[in-house]
């Protein structure tokens, strides 16, 4: 079984969907001084904001996606079945911090997560749920989005991911980054750690329909390494993969486009590599691999989502952007046919997203030309 | 795809089969045991549809069960036996992929309950016996299964107090569908207390009863030999102000969706569905569990649930016929089932 993405609407700090593709294909970098929090503070100088600095800024960019994604699929939630998941990191945690700070709470509970947001831009959509599953939500509620659609829960699911930045994960992340970085290296020997992005994605599902629609979505494998806090596992990582592969009913030889989860870490893009090499080893060439933190930094609840956004693009047009912010391969990554500098034509038919999130949450999806 | 059960386990006051479960409800009286001397605190009945005799020590053993409280024993025995009666031996091969699905109302009012009053009556600083703390979560019962017999696939625990069985069911029934597991065992768990004792006496809902049912739901194509019955959906709904028509179009929903018409529906079993008399022929058999085994809350769509295979076992006349497992809740919750079943194996279902 599979089901069909209709429609899917990006917010990058490069802007909408299709300027994201184009900065993208031009190896553009998004990295920028950082807004909204006080560098010194946090220990952080740099992120990749959008240029929007009001309040619930998750929930906005997320409710323009809404509307541009119904609108482009055309599907009206007041005539058929439509569920919302949203997945995130952070939620509107930035809110509670600004209420803390000022000592006084100026908004409802429920702006916290997403309901109010998805509802307000999509009158009659039966039901929103907000999942937190760190930095691979989006995976997971693209999964359950597919469930909703093949047992006939649902007619078409808006499956969002959204997040901005908050002052208390920023300050994590300068604590544990051993000196501040100023643009994510994914897969790079220098690799300096991870920034985060301002994104939001929606996607539109809705039941298999061959030759219609941006791409199948073949589907989603899902693990849980149930082992470190926060280093990446590579048999948990393994499980996901393989259930996805089996879901999709695709052969790793099959894949021809990974877009790596690639955050620029140290654990990550090694443990991440040599499972791909495992994967695919066997496979002549192997699959072509990309990554898009370093052009538009971790989008964490939207991250996954947002690979799959660029995939569907990649599916569609055949080129395949190139990895941003990688100049000297890591030697682990040496196996892997990394895009790396331009864009590529390639024509891939069947790509393959990693998503993978602190607490080992792992998610991979599987996706196919229409 | 649908799910079949080949296997049952059971642990009631009317019995360890879902035959007695069926025999009890056909007698139509309340099963009743002496409880007078089970407790150290006051009860507000002598006699109340409680297991008598459940020896967790002879049934489970020594090790590991001194802490057990009785909810999570009641389920673990049921889980073992529902296991052995569908013939699956969990091994290295299949271990990650079988789990556990159970209803429970609360977990165990009686752990929570008294380690919550311990933390309160004990001297500074509240030393509370730490050994009993898992006790007082509510996922105890199906996680404490999944530890004895090594199972490492899903394991879940929906609450949903007289809903909780059904709700458990679809959970199961979609983890099946969509590919998380290939097997499940899937149930509904109740101990009588007397905190559970009061809480039914104190709403009116009494007498409270206790059992433990557990099925093991497996994937049609899997191997599905000796499969007593399918289920063929589970719908859910929620209709606080007219509760009766919320059922109904709970029923109509789950008919509709297993491909099944109203007027096919031989048996429903379930308590206070007489909201459901327009959906479902009058002649239709029905399996009420309450009269016979008291408010046995989320054992109660489990126990209904076997009794209607029972019924279905001993007449091969209404083999592969539809029949309905209905629930309500007062605050309006509304969930029913549709589930055709088999006299013997289901070899000659396909």
């Amino acid at each position: 079984m599979a089901a069909t993405i209709t429609a899917s609407a990006v917010r990058t700090c490069f802007g909408d969907g299709p300027a994201t593709w184009d900065a993208l294909l031009r190896g553009d970098c998004g990295a920028a001084p950082m807004r909204r929090v006080d560098p010194r503070r946090v220990g952080v100088s740099h992120g990749y904001p959008i240029a929007d600095d009001r309040p619930f800024g998750p929930g906005r960019w997320l409710a323009d996606c809404v509307t541009e994604a119904l609108a482009a699929a055309g599907v009206d939630p007041l005539r058929r079945r439509v569920v919302s998941l949203v997945g995130t990191g952070l939620r509107e945690s930035a809110e509670v911090e600004r209420a803390a700070l000022a000592g006084r709470v100026d908004f409802p509970a429920e702006r916290l997560h997403f309901g109010p947001a998805v509802t307000g831009a999509a009158p009659g959509v039966d039901r929103v749920v907000t999942l937190a599953n760190a930095c691979s939500a989006g995976g997971h509620a693209l999964a359950l989005a597919q469930d909703l659609v093949e047992t006939g829960e649902a007619d078409a699911v808006l499956v969002g991911g959204t997040d901005g930045s908050t002052a208390s994960m920023l300050a994590m992340i300068g604590r544990v980054a051993a000196r501040p970085t100023e643009r994510i290296r994914p897969f790079d020997a220098d690799r300096t750690g991870v920034l985060l992005g301002d994104g939001a994605v929606v996607l539109v599902v809705e039941a298999d329909r061959p030759g219609a629609g941006l791409a199948r979505l073949l589907g989603t494998g899902l693990s849980c390494d149930a082992g470190h806090e926060t280093a990446p596992d590579r048999d948990g990582i393994l499980r996901a993969v393989h259930d996805a592969h089996r879901r999709a009913g695709r052969r790793p030889e099959q894949v021809d486009l990974v877009l790596a989860h690639g955050t620029g870490t140290a654990l990550n893009d090694e443990t991440e590599a040599r499972v791909l090499a495992e994967v695919f080893a066997g496979c002549a060439p192997g699959p072509l691999v990309t990554a898009l933190k370093g052009a538009v930094g971790h989008t964490s609840g939207g991250s996954a989502l947002l690979s799959v956004a660029v995939a569907i693009e990649a599916l569609r047009t055949g080129q395949v952007p190139p990895v941003v912010g990688l100049s000297r391969l890591a030697s682990e990554a040496a196996g892997l046919r990394l895009v790396r500098d331009r864009a590529v034509a390639a024509a891939p038919r069947v790509a393959q997203v990693d998503a993978f999130g602190f607490g080992g949450l792992n998610a991979v999806t599987l996706l196919e030309a229409s | 795809m649908s799910g079949v059960v080949t296997g049952c386990g059971v642990v009631s006051a009317a019995g360890d089969c879902v035959a007695d479960v069926l025999a009890a409800i056909r007698a139509g009286t309340g099963v009743r045991s002496d409880v007078r001397d089970r407790f150290a605190e006051p009860l507000p009945e002598a006699e109340a549809p409680a297991i008598a005799g459940f020896d967790v020590r002879g049934l489970l053993g020594r090790k590991g069960t001194s802490f057990l409280d009785r909810a999570t024993a009641l389920a673990m025995v049921a889980c073992g036996r529902a296991l052995a009666d569908g013939d699956l031996t969990p091994d290295d091969d299949n271990r990650h992929r079988i789990g556990v699905v159970l209803g429970t109302t609360t977990g165990s009012l009686k752990s929570t309950m008294d380690f919550s009053r311990e933390t309160l009556v004990q001297d500074k600083p509240y030393l509370v016996n730490p050994v009993l703390f898992p006790n007082t979560v509510m996922n105890c019962a199906a996680g404490q299964a999944a530890i004895r017999y090594g199972l490492r696939g899903v394991n879940a625990t929906v609450a949903g107090g007289p809903l909780a069985f059904l709700y458990a069911l679809r959970y199961a029934l979609n983890a099946i569908r969509r590919g998380y597991a290939d097997a499940l065992l899937v149930g509904g768990v109740e101990e009588y207390t007397p905190n559970t004792a009061w809480a039914a006496r104190l709403t009116d809902a009494g007498p409270a009863g206790e059992a433990s049912a557990v099925y093991l739901l497996r994937r049609r194509d899997a191997e599905a030999a000796g499969a007593r019955a399918e289920v063929l959906s589970v719908a859910t709904g929620f209709a606080p102000d007219s509760t009766d028509a919320g059922l109904a179009g709970c029923a109509r929903r789950a008919l509709a969706a297993a491909d099944v018409r109203a007027a096919d529906v031989w048996a429903l079993a379930g308590d206070d569905s007489d909201g459901l008399s327009d959906v479902v022929p009058a002649a239709v058999e029905r399996l009420p569990v309450r009269p016979a085994l008291g408010d046995c809350q989320a054992a109660a769509g489990a126990l209904a649930f076997g009794a209607l295979l029972a019924r279905h076992a001993e007449e091969p006349g209404a083999a592969g016929r539809p029949a309905l497992v209905t629930a309500r809740s007062r605050d309006g919750g509304v969930a029913a089932a549709v589930v055709r079943g088999w006299a013997g194996g289901g070899d000659d279902h396909r």
